[in-house]
């Protein structure tokens, strides 16, 4: 460690200082704009992105994915949710992009597309939401076994064609009955491995 | 016969508002199809971009917001247009 003389270290010490009382001032003068229809500046979007990519990976490395993700009932459940509580920000194979859609920032992921999220991370994140992002913590309303139908629907996402979307949203379970069968603990449980 | 004139002139008078109106009117459901070039637009676009992985159809993106840009500067509103055009349809792919 470099022996500093006492004039550096007050030096340092009144630098840190003014730098925190500019932070000070900006921040009450309300300089930064908040406002969702102008994009943050490029590395506050690259540390606002690593923050999140890094508390997600942090918190999902040991939840225990459950192995019947490719079982044809979770991804029909999981299609029905799917239409009912994401298509309208995430959207879905052949719907044009919504008002709200066009209109949050930052911008929803579109799920048809490939993703290098793993299904842990998935579900962390339909499960307690991210912050200032518009995205809901489903966990609030929706058990563990439900939100996991939902991660196994959108891994098979990006392989659906519209067709194939439409008949699988149409073929699957009604929300309410879904959501009537999960509040009275009725026919809606695969033994999946929860966080 | 004085009738029949003022009707004759009431009518052409309501043609020629309707021909100067059509093109008028042909434009406002036009814009309707297309992407504004103007601030709040190029920072929706920003935002598509930052929302876009790696890529081609980044780069074209980015390419296209960048003569969006330029045209925008040179008051080139149909250039602006066509250019930020194209760069939504590449976040979009």
């Amino acid at each position: 460690m470099p022996r500093w003389s006492a004039g550096k270290r007050w030096g340092l010490v009144a630098g840190s200082l003014l730098l925190l009382v500019a932070a000070g001032v900006a921040i009450y003068a309300g300089l930064y704009n908040v406002g969702a229809d102008v994009p943050h500046t490029q590395p506050i979007y690259w540390l606002l992105d690593t923050v999140r990519e890094r508390s997600v990976a942090a918190r999902a490395q040991n939840i225990a994915v459950p192995k019947d993700l490719d079982d044809a009932k979770r991804i029909s459940i999981g299609a029905g949710e799917y239409s009912e509580m994401c298509s309208g920000c995430h959207l879905a194979p052949g719907m044009k992009r919504t008002e709200i859609s066009r209109g949050l920032y930052p911008r929803a992921p579109e799920l048809r597309r490939n993703t290098d999220l793993t299904p842990a991370e998935q579900f962390w994140i339909v499960k307690h939401g991210l912050k200032m992002t518009g995205m809901a913590a489903w966990g609030v309303t929706h058990d563990d076994d439900l939100l996991w139908d939902v991660v196994a629907f959108v891994r098979k996402l990006p392989e659906l064609t519209p067709e194939q979307y439409q008949t699988m949203v149409k073929d699957a379970p009604k929300h309410e009955e879904i959501m009537r069968q999960m509040e009275t603990g009725g026919d809606h449980e695969h033994g999946g491995e929860h966080d | 016969m004085r009738n029949l004139r003022l009707r004759s002139t009431s009518l052409r008078l309501l043609l020629l508002a309707g021909f100067v109106g059509l093109p008028l009117t042909l434009a406002l459901g036009h814009e309707g199809h297309h992407v504004e070039c103007n601030e709040t637009a190029i920072n929706a676009l920003k935002a598509d971009i930052q929302a876009t992985g790696e890529g081609e159809a980044r780069t074209t993106a980015t390419k296209e917001m960048e003569a969006t840009q330029q045209m925008m500067a040179k008051n080139d509103i149909d250039g602006c247009k066509g250019h930020i055009h194209s760069a939504v349809q590449a976040t979009e792919k």
